[in-house]
C-alpha cells in the first residue's frame, strides 16, 4: 500500500493541503480550504476513513469544528460540538488544540478550547461534551490570560495508559489526570511563574508549548515564556535545560513551539525575546538536541542568504512519522520550511500563505 | 408570510449553501426562531453561550437594528427582509 504524505496546514485564513509523496521531496500545495475562518487546529485521522478535523474560528462568528472526508474539498460543521453551558460563564472563542485518543480509544477525540478548557467526543466527533473537572477545579479563579489568550494548547496522552493525560494552558500551566479527564492535578513546580498579581501559587505558568518523549512516558519537554524546562517525573517537578541556547544575555530563553522526533531528537525556533517576538538579527535558526546529547545548538540555518524577521507559533512546527523523520514549521509571514537530515539543511514548500497557525502531519495509506 | 433572508457568505455552509434564502413567518420573532430551527448550524455563529446575539453580529429588520426594536412580535409584511450582518469592528 502506497503512503503519501500530508502536511497540514492551518492560517488565520483558512487551510492549506501539502501533499508528496514518501520520498517528500516535491510537494503540490491545494488551498485555501475554509477561506475566511482561522484554522487554530488541524488534525488529519485516518483511524475511520480518511478525515481532517479543523478547529474554525472568526472574530464575529465564534468557533466551531469541521471535518472533510473528501482531502478538503467540502467540509461539514459539526452541530453538536464544543460548547460552555451557559452557567459556566465561559466563552468558546477558539479551537487550539484536536489531538486523537489513546490507540484503544479510536473513536475518541479531545479538543482544547479557548477560553481554557478541554472537551471530548467518543463516537468519533459526531458529540462533544466538557470535561469539566479542569474548569471547576479550585484554582480557576486564579486563571488568566497570556496575550494569545487563555488557550488550551497541549493535550498529552501517556502511551502506557490511557487514562493518564496532560494538558498544558497559557497562561496557567500544566494540569496531570490520572482517571481519563474527570480530576485534574497542577504540575508546575520548578517552572518560571509569571507574575499574575494572584496568590494561588499552583497556576500562572505560561507554558507555550509542551511534548512527551517517544520512549518514557514519564519525560516531558517544554518551551516556557520563562524557559526550557525538561521533567523526568511526569511533570511532578521541572528542570531547565538550556545550556547553548542562551540569545541574549541574563535572559531565558524565549520562544513557542517546540518538537520532538520520532528518534527523541528535541528542536525549538528561539526568538530574540518577550519583547520582540521575532527571530534575533533576521537569522532564521533551528536550535536542536540530537538524541543522547545534552546541549542545544544552532544546528539549522534555514535560509543563510536572507534575512527573515518572522516568528514561528506554537503549535507550527512539527515531525512526520517517516523514517527518516522529516520535520517541518511555518512562520508568522506564510512560509512553510522542510528538513529531511534531522533539521540540518532546510528547503521551502511553495506558496506563499497567510499567518501560519498550525502544521500538523498526516500519513495517508491509499 | 414570506420572509427574505441574507446571511453572510462566510456563513452560508450553515444554511444549505445559499446566503439568501425565504422563510414563512407571521411575525418578526418567529422569523427569529425559524431562522435558527431551519438551519440549526447557524445559531452558535449568531449567538453566544448566553443566548445574546453575539457582539460583533447583527440582526436587521428591513433598516431597523433588532436589537434595538421593542417589540419583536411585529407582524411581517410583503417584501420585508431579514438580515444577519458582520458588525463593522475596526478598520
Amino acid at each position: 500500500m502506497a503512503k503519501r504524505m500530508v502536511l497540514l496546514v492551518g492560517t488565520n485564513k483558512g487551510v492549506f493541503l501539502y501533499t508528496s509523496d514518501a520520498e517528500r521531496k516535491e510537494w503540490s500545495l491545494k488551498g485555501p480550504y475554509l477561506p475566511g475562518w482561522e484554522a487554530y487546529s488541524v488534525l488529519g485521522d485516518s483511524r475511520h476513513g480518511n478525515r481532517i478535523f479543523a478547529g474554525t474560528s472568526h472574530a464575529a462568528y465564534g468557533a466551531t469544528i469541521r471535518v472533510s472526508e473528501d482531502f478538503g474539498e467540502t467540509w461539514t460543521q459539526i452541530e453538536q460540538g464544543p460548547s460552555y453551558s451557559p452557567e459556566s460563564g465561559f466563552r468558546l472563542n477558539r479551537i487550539w488544540q484536536l489531538a486523537q485518543g489513546h490507540p484503544s480509544e479510536p473513536d475518541t477525540l479531545f479538543a482544547g478550547a479557548e477560553e481554557a478548557g478541554l472537551f471530548v467526543t467518543r463516537d468519533r466527533g459526531a458529540t462533544w461534551r466538557e470535561l469539566d473537572g479542569l474548569t471547576k477545579h479550585p484554582t480557576r479563579p486564579g486563571w488568566y490570560p497570556g496575550a494569545g489568550g487563555m488557550c488550551l494548547h497541549t493535550i498529552l496522552i501517556d502511551l502506557r495508559n490511557p487514562k493518564r493525560m496532560w494538558v498544558a494552558m497559557s497562561a496557567v500551566g500544566v494540569f496531570r489526570t490520572e482517571d481519563g479527564g474527570e480530576t485534574w492535578t497542577p504540575r508546575n513546580q520548578g517552572l518560571a511563574r509569571v507574575p499574575t498579581g494572584q496568590p494561588q501559587e499552583e497556576v500562572g505558568y505560561c507554558v507555550h508549548k509542551m511534548v512527551l518523549d517517544p520512549f518514557d512516558p514519564d519525560t516531558l519537554y517544554m518551551q516556557e515564556h520563562g524557559g526550557v524546562f525538561k521533567s523526568t517525573d511526569g511533570g511532578d517537578s521541572w528542570f531547565t535545560i538550556e545550556d547553548g541556547v542562551t540569545l541574549r544575555e541574563n535572559d531565558a530563553p524565549f520562544g513557542f513551539p517546540i518538537s520532538v522526533a520520532p528518534n527523541g531528537d528535541l528542536f525549538l525556533v528561539p526568538l530574540e525575546s518577550s519583547e520582540q517576538r521575532a527571530v534575533a538579527e533576521g537569522k532564521l535558526l533551528v536550535y536542536g538536541m540530537h538524541r543522547g546529547e545534552s546541549r542545544w545548538s544552532p544546528i539549522g540555518d534555514v535560509m543563510p542568504d536572507e534575512p527573515r524577521h518572522v516568528s514561528v507559533l506554537r503549535d507550527a512546527m512539527t515531525v512526520d512519522a517517516f523514517d527518516p523523520y522529516g520535520l517541518y514549521f511555518g512562520t508568522t509571514s506564510g512560509e512553510v520550511y522542510a528538513s529531511l537530515d534531522r533539521g540540518r539543511n532546510w528547503n521551502r514548500l511553495p506558496g506563499q500563505l497567510s499567518r501560519i497557525l498550525c502544521v500538523k502531519p498526516w500519513l495517508v495509506e491509499d | 408570510m414570506r420572509l427574505e433572508v441574507s446571511v453572510p457568505l462566510l456563513l452560508r455552509d450553515c444554511t444549505g449553501g445559499r446566503s439568501r434564502f425565504s422563510l414563512e413567518a407571521d411575525t418578526l420573532e418567529e422569523a427569529l426562531r425559524r431562522l435558527i430551527e431551519t438551519y440549526p448550524l447557524l445559531k452558535v455563529h449568531v449567538y453566544d453561550e448566553r443566548g445574546q446575539v453575539r457582539e460583533h453580529v447583527l440582526l436587521y429588520y428591513n433598516d431597523d437594528n433588532v436589537a434595538w426594536l421593542d417589540d419583536l412580535g411585529i407582524p411581517l409584511r410583503p417584501g420585508d427582509k431579514l438580515r444577519v450582518l458582520q458588525a463593522v469592528s475596526g478598520g
